[in-house]
């Protein structure tokens, strides 16, 4: 069955980015979120297998995400894509459940070794 | 004078460049800093003065200007609230009561940082090479209004990029303003369709 992916980001730009650096062989469903909330109502909808998300989102931010997911016992799995690339922040989102942190500007080869770590390549 | 697409695109190249130098704040300061969604206004000259009173939310500023140039020129603004001023002092680990002098002295080195990391990492992304001057105060407890006195500018459209910096733990914050006037907002709209392009 074709993986669910789920990318959260306010930016349709960062969105946008982030879609043209998935694998374009990778035959995966992929769907948008603008923030935290819309995010968890996908999610809940359980059509997520993994889920790219931003850190600083109106709404609700992708720290207040991860905290919700966790409480709903994270079925997915998370990485956070943010622009925020001090090391606390890193911390934090690995702390809160997230499986790793890439670096904005995304491209494929930040992302090609996260996926093959997680059997997703 | 920018579309949807460049717009957005613009501030995701400045949410990048802020996320680079509140890196480097972050480690200048030993604190963590709080980073916010950057703000992109189109606006005429005389409106600069009010909307950056409704951002920054402080009667009194000290402000230290840089201006940019090479592909596209312009000045970057840091503007500074009077009360975090001295927690700034204090958190580059200096003795209570600093003289004025060097207030400023740290005041024109922390906009250094902000300024050559955040516009910076937007010229790399949209691969324009820009230069900068060197910091210099723009005013010292101002006012806003008599800070930014626009009556004798020739341009009617400014871009105002407003990216602010809060430290988690102190009052400290900053504000990091990038204005250009329309002939020069042309050729950056032109290097973001550029960028736009790979999209």
């Amino acid at each position: 069955m074709a993986l669910s992916i789920l990318v959260v980001d306010d930016s349709p730009m960062a969105r946008k980015m982030l879609i043209k650096a998935l694998p374009t062989d990778w035959g995966a469903n992929i769907s948008q979120a603008g923030n935290g909330i819309e995010a968890l109502a996908a999610y809940r909808l359980g059509k997520v297998d993994l889920m790219f998300l931003d850190l600083t989102m109106p709404e609700m931010d992708g720290y207040q995400t991860l905290e919700a997911l966790r409480k709903e016992e994270m079925n997915c799995i998370v990485i956070v894509v943010s622009a925020d690339i001090q090391p606390i922040a890193q911390e934090r989102v690995l702390s809160l459940g997230a499986a790793a942190f890439i670096k904005k500007p995304v491209d494929i080869q930040k992302l090609e070794p996260i996926l093959k770590q997680f059997g997703l390549l | 004078m920018l579309t949807t697409d460049q717009k957005d695109a613009l501030q995701e190249i400045a949410n990048i460049g802020m996320g680079q130098a509140g890196e480097v704040i972050a480690r200048v300061l030993n604190e963590f800093v709080t980073l916010s969604i950057p703000r992109i206004l189109l606006l005429q000259p005389n409106l600069i003065a009010p909307a950056l009173q409704r951002m920054v939310n402080s009667d009194s500023v000290s402000a230290v200007r840089q201006a940019f140039h090479g592909h596209i020129r312009g000045e970057a603004l840091v503007l500074f609230g009077l009360q975090h001023c001295a927690d700034l002092a204090d958190l580059m680990g200096y003795e209570k009561d600093i003289d004025h002098a060097t207030e400023m002295e740290i005041l024109l080195d922390i906009s250094n940082i902000l300024v050559g990391a955040c516009l910076g990492g937007i010229a790399k992304q949209i691969k324009v090479d820009i230069g900068f001057s060197a910091p210099s105060l723009l005013g010292d407890r101002m006012s806003l209004k008599d800070l930014i006195k626009t009556g004798d500018v020739a341009w009617h459209q400014a871009l105002l990029i407003e990216v602010n910096f809060q430290l988690e733990k102190r009052s400290f914050a900053c504000h990091l303003i990038i204005l250009m006037p329309e002939h020069e907002i042309k050729l950056f709209a032109a290097a973001l369709d550029r960028f736009l392009e790979n999209f």
